[in-house]
């Protein structure tokens, strides 16, 4: 049986205490205005709050301003009906004593008795503050970090801003010292590499970066065990030779390694490109020395340039120069610099024979053309057919060989001792001689129509009091040769040396100089070549005045200088004109000249 | 004796409360209290020759926990827009307050108080920024509610503003 709403309504005496007992006060409105009765007891906070309630009617309006605010919000609910509930939100309302209360009020209509339910919240406040409070102190802690986060993130920026731009000052600085670095951890793994450093190597950062350094650098065997060799050193050290990256095209490299200075575990290596020097240093040996021609003074660039120039035609060269100033060497660079390279060279020293002999030497003989031709002979000539023949002291060839030459001269052909059929020959002539062909030619001992014939071009070697500039290059050239022709260390040249071999007139040129030089690295007792181990006519002789111009009149004794010299050499006449510095076959010639037994 | 309400509205933790305490009762604490509802302060004040009295109603700051209750507004002659230097953001929601405000009560005087100048190097809210509100017609005051900078000012030239107005 359903329960009648009589049985279920709520007993009056209930129903007030249950309000007393919830700490709410009831006020019921009385009339229209902001006049309300207080329906039972006054809760136990009313008086604190409100002051004692009046017996008779209260205005709820002068409770608090707040109360009055809501009294024009409640007008609708009592308005609209018993389904109208307005609730006021928390608020609260400070008594005479300054002690804040908290409520919440709600309006509502019951039986349609128009009623204000003001509720003490207390504890439900406390919660709801404590809630609201944590949940409000976390968002701003929130804030906070998010705003700590973005100033760190911002300073990190700005300190990933500056480091790149100190990066990128770094970059340029090395670029401008044309350098590269890289920088490894204490474990020697790359952990920087700069961008011209990857664009010599050709690789990504990526794929080099974690690497450790011997891996990362494309190094042959050798200079990876030089490098590691400077590592271990484990000192600021500057590698001792170039590396050669193994890179296309090649490069050379200098390097030194530091340590790092902020933590001494990490290595610092600076790397420089020397391969454009090396190539600027390959093109100036080219310069300065020119096949066997050593020298950069302006006069020997001038006679290499002569060289390459007659090297690429088919004339007779005329090579002019005192005896020592390398016209053989001449003679030899014109052949391998021309299309004959392939060929032979032959040389022949035209001085000190007879006209037979030369004769023969040079065309060739038939089986019984003479006594003792036992049988046929081809001359160099034929020996040279296709190349180059160099004929030295052609100024000493007799009148019948000069005519036999200007023939082959012109008809292109030699015709051999004894026979009377000609041979044509394809041979380039190259002839050097020390006398003045012009005079001879006025004293009738030279063919004039030969001098033309052989002097199509001519080039004239400077003497070496003439070329002074030369004499240092000169000297470390002929020091290294002779040093490994003999396996002596020398390492220096002492600058008294070197004065001493720049004031030095050099009669004998070239040749005698590196007689010098040889004398005075077999002298040496030590490891610098000084004064005295140079020959005593170096540093005694009267040749030592740069205003001598003639090689001839150097010697007061030329006589004499030859006799010591043969004496010192016990005979040797290659010796005796290497003691002199003169060529052997002026040697000869000046035993000649000066009525000297010639023979050994 | 004139009697005038007004509201302080702002985002949460801006200070509305300490303005207040500063203006009614001359104190400050550093400790944070949320307002939960709304807690209503009396000031007279003299504005010009006449004697006001304020009914300040400290409004619970606007997030998403509490929204502002129109209702409170009603009644209101002019309002204060509360916003936290530190916190952009905070401009923001005094922005949106101000619509709701104007959309409630009527053009009715306002001002906007930035607070917290005591910390001005931690601001996030330029001058440029101030400058565009100014350009709009706002009155801004930077202030602060611990120091007590600009707080007299506030309420005076709201008082001074809702008088003219009235």
């Amino acid at each position: 049986m359903a329960p009648s709403s009589s049985s279920n309504a709520l007993p009056q005496n209930i129903a007030a205490s249950l309000v007393q007992k919830l700490g709410a006060a009831v006020l019921e409105r009385v009339g229209k205005g902001n006049a309300f009765r207080l329906l039972g007891a006054p809760p136990p906070w009313w008086t604190a709050a409100f002051a004692p309630p009046p017996e008779s009617l209260i205005d709820v309006g002068d409770l608090s301003p707040f109360l009055q605010h809501f009294l024009e919000e409640s007008e609708s609910a009592w308005k609209d009906g018993p389904d109208r509930v307005i609730r006021s939100g928390p608020w609260s309302h400070r008594d005479l004593a300054s002690t804040l209360h908290q409520f919440e009020t709600t309006a509502l209509t019951v039986s349609g008795h128009p009623l204000l339910l003001i509720e003490r919240l207390d504890e439900r406040f406390d919660q709801l503050q404590t809630l609201l409070q944590q949940a409000r102190d976390q968002r701003l802690q929130q804030l906070d970090q998010v705003k700590t986060h973005e100033r760190t993130q911002a300073s990190l920026t700005g300190s990933l801003a500056a480091a790149t731009q100190e990066r990128d000052d770094v970059l340029a600085l090395l670029q401008h010292l044309d350098l590269a670095a890289i920088v490894t951890d204490r474990q020697g793994c790359i952990t920087f590499i700069s961008p011209r450093c990857l664009a010599w190597i050709e690789r990504e950062a990526a794929t080099v970066v974690g690497q450790p350094w011997e891996q990362g650098l494309p190094l042959e065997s050798a200079d990876r065990t030089h490098l590691r060799r400077t590592w271990d050193a484990r000192t600021p050290h500057r590698g001792q030779q170039a590396l050669r990256f193994a890179s296309a095209p090649p490069r050379w490299i200098d390097y030194e390694i530091h340590e790092d200075p902020r933590s001494p575990e990490r290595r610092i290596i600076l790397l420089q490109d020397r391969t454009e020097v090396l190539q600027l240093r390959q093109q100036l040996d080219h310069h300065t020395q020119f096949h066997d021609l050593v020298g950069r003074s302006p006069a020997m660039l001038q006679v290499y340039q002569l060289v390459h120039d007659v090297a690429r035609v088919n004339s007779t060269v005329l090579i002019e120069g005192e005896t020592g100033t390398g016209k053989e060497l001449i003679a030899r660079a014109i052949h391998y610099s021309s299309p004959r390279k392939d060929r032979p060279f032959i040389a022949a020293n035209c001085a000190g024979l007879t006209d037979s002999l030369l004769g023969s030497q040079l065309f060739g003989h038939k089986r019984g053309a003479f006594t003792g031709a036992i049988d046929d002979h081809h001359g160099l000539f034929e020996s040279a057919d296709g190349g180059t023949l160099f004929l030295d002291e052609i100024g000493d060839i007799p009148p019948t060989v000069q005519t036999s030459l200007l023939r082959v001269l012109q008809e292109k052909e030699i015709t051999r001792l004894g026979e009377t059929r000609p041979r044509k020959v394809n041979v380039r002539i190259l002839a050097a001689t020390h006398h003045n062909l012009n005079e001879d030619v006025i004293r009738g001992t030279f063919r004039a129509d030969l001098l033309y014939r052989i002097r199509v071009a001519r080039i004239h070697l400077p003497p070496l009091r003439d070329r002074r500039d030369d004499i240092p290059l000169l000297t470390q050239t002929m020091l290294a040769q002779v040093c490994a022709a003999t396996g002596k260390t020398i390492t220096a040249l002492h600058p008294d040396s070197l004065q001493l071999l720049i004031d030095y007139l050099w009669p004998g040129n070239v040749r005698e100089l590196k007689s010098a030089v040889e004398f005075a690295v077999i002298s040496a007792r030590t490891t610098c070549l000084m004064p005295a181990d140079f020959p005593d006519e170096l540093r005694h002789s009267q040749h030592g005045h740069r205003s001598s111009s003639s090689q001839e009149s150097h010697s007061t004794d030329p006589k004499g200088d030859l006799l010591r010299a043969l004496q010192r050499a016990q005979g040797n006449r290659t010796e005796a004109a290497k003691i002199l510095g003169i060529s052997r076959a002026t040697l000869y010639r000046r035993l000649l000249a000066h009525g000297i037994d010639v023979a050994e | 004796m004139i009697q005038k309400k007004i509201c302080l509205l702002g985002g949460f933790a801006v200070g509305k409360t300490s303005l207040i305490r500063r203006f009614v009762a001359g104190a400050f604490s550093e400790q944070y209290q949320t307002t939960i509802g709304v807690t209503i302060e009396k000031k007279t004040l003299l504005a010009g020759d006449q004697d006001v009295t304020l009914m300040i109603w400290d409004l619970y700051g606007e997030d998403d926990f509490q929204k502002m209750r129109e209702s409170y507004l009603r009644g209101s002659s002019g309002y204060i827009l509360v916003a936290d230097g530190m916190r952009r953001t905070t401009l923001d929601t005094a922005e949106a307050l101000h619509q709701l405000a104007q959309s409630t009560l009527g053009p009715v005087p306002f001002v906007l108080i930035v607070n917290k100048a005591d910390q001005l190097t931690e601001w996030e809210i330029d001058e440029a920024t101030l400058a565009r509100l100014r350009h709009n017609g706002w009155l801004v005051f930077t202030g602060s509610a611990k120091t007590g900078d600009g707080v007299s000012e506030l309420f005076l030239r709201l008082t001074q503003t809702m008088l003219d107005a009235a």
